[in-house]
């Protein structure tokens, strides 16, 4: 067993026994020492979570909503967990599905709606929201390092966001997230075949949106910083 | 090395690369060619390198701050859940609003009650009187001078169908006894003779 597997599994087993705690709590009526429990499922998923919501809804705001609604809605339905299933995934399929329900309301709401000006709203560049540390200057890079990352991290988020809906949930969960594609199949409800076919599309499509040398870019960088270090 | 010569020399391409990354299987020719092995390595990298970047740009926009205000407004919203509902008290209305058990509101459908039943009662036994004397004329009239208009029958004269008609009322008298006194007094069309 790897060191990463084995992460997992003791994450898993910390999980179960967390939830079964906070079950039992609140079916004994202590819900303030439930919510206290809970606060380490919170603690533990909550990263993560924001990550999967981010790249499904593609908006900082909107993702911290779904994942909040997320964690509300697993802690009144947490009788309904069934053990044998890990905590992870039975949340983040409960996750994912407030995403997609997101993505369809907001797909009514732009049906009805003028769309926006060509300028884009404020946080926006060209379809994919900025990163809130754009603006900081990060203290070890040079302004011209700073400058190619950041370009470089626009052309990834670009091309993730060109992918359709699926293909993009199926490559995040896999190799943002680092999920096999038989834990892909269970968050998604996709076949495991289909899961690979996702991302087999996924792969090849991005590998036409980004040239290999952006990503050369960053290895050289990282290259350097080691030299350097 | 070009693509032809690539394809001449049996090498493998992106796509059989691609191919084998997602299924996790290596391929025979991998392990024979050095030069795909390092293409093959490199677009593995690649493929990590994306995963890496994005897990980075999702991970920059939640920093912890934001992920310390996430949790809050969580465990309020939890709080909120284990609380019972808060009713908020509906604006007051401007007109008077009576409850079920308010004694105003029993007199007024007492009131009510009383009023309704008191116009259906007047209908009913106001026309009943009223239809017991009207039958009651009708088959006078109809028994003793049916035969004899019937027999002879006069031109049609508005006069004489408005005297008939003034007798006719004249002969029902007062319905009301109190008035009795007051009809003897009063000339009545059938002791004037209108045609002398």
């Amino acid at each position: 067993m790897s060191g990463t597997s084995a992460a997992l599994a003791a994450t898993r087993e910390a999980d179960a026994t967390t939830a079964s705690a906070v079950k039992s709590l609140q079916a004994d009526g202590r819900h303030a020492d439930a919510r206290e429990r809970f606060a380490e499922l919170v603690a533990r998923h909550q990263r993560r979570a924001s990550r999967i919501a981010y790249h499904y809804v593609r908006d900082a705001a909107e993702a911290d909503e779904a994942v909040q609604d997320a964690f509300v809605k697993a802690y009144s339905h947490l009788a309904t967990f069934r053990e044998e299933l890990p905590f992870d995934v039975w949340f983040t399929r409960i996750l994912i599905n407030g995403c997609l329900d997101r993505i369809k309301a907001r797909k009514r709401r732009e049906r009805w709606q003028v769309p926006m000006a060509a300028t884009g709203s404020a946080g926006f560049d060209g379809g994919v929201e900025r990163d809130m540390t754009e603006r900081v200057p990060s203290s070890g890079q040079s302004p011209e390092d700073a400058l190619l990352a950041r370009e470089r991290r626009r052309q990834i988020a670009e091309a993730l966001a060109t992918l359709p809906e699926r293909q993009r949930a199926v490559f995040v969960l896999s190799q943002v997230e680092g999920c096999t594609s038989r834990e892909v199949s269970a968050l998604t409800g996709l076949n495991e075949s289909t899961v690979r076919v996702h991302l087999f599309r996924a792969i090849r499509k991005l590998r036409t949106l980004l040239a290999p040398s952006t990503l050369a870019v960053a290895r050289d960088e990282k290259g350097k910083r080691r030299v350097t270090s | 090395m070009s693509l032809l010569e690539r394809l001449g020399a049996g090498h493998l391409d992106d796509r059989t690369f691609a191919r084998l990354w997602v299924d996790g299987v290596e391929h025979p020719h991998l392990s024979s060619c050095p030069a795909c092995r390092q293409r093959y390595t490199a677009y593995a990298e690649w493929i990590d390198d994306i995963g890496s970047e994005g897990r980075a740009h999702a991970d920059r926009m939640f920093p912890p701050e934001r992920l310390a205000a996430q949790q809050a407004q969580i465990f309020r919203r939890l709080e909120a859940l284990d609380r019972p509902t808060r009713v908020i008290p509906f604006p007051r209305a401007s007109r008077v609003v009576i409850g079920h058990q308010s004694p105003m509101r029993r007199w007024m459908v007492a009131a009510a009650a009383g009023l309704i039943a008191g116009v259906g009662l007047a209908q009913v036994v106001d026309h009943s009187f009223f239809e017991r004397r009207e039958s009651a004329q009708l088959s006078h009239f109809t028994a003793s001078e049916a035969n004899q208009r019937a027999s002879a029958i006069h031109p049609v004269s508005f006069k004489d169908g408005d005297e008939e008609f003034l007798d006719a009322t004249e002969a029902l008298g007062p319905r009301v006894k109190e008035l009795r006194a007051l009809d003897e007094f009063t000339p009545h069309m059938r002791d004037i003779d209108t045609r002398k």
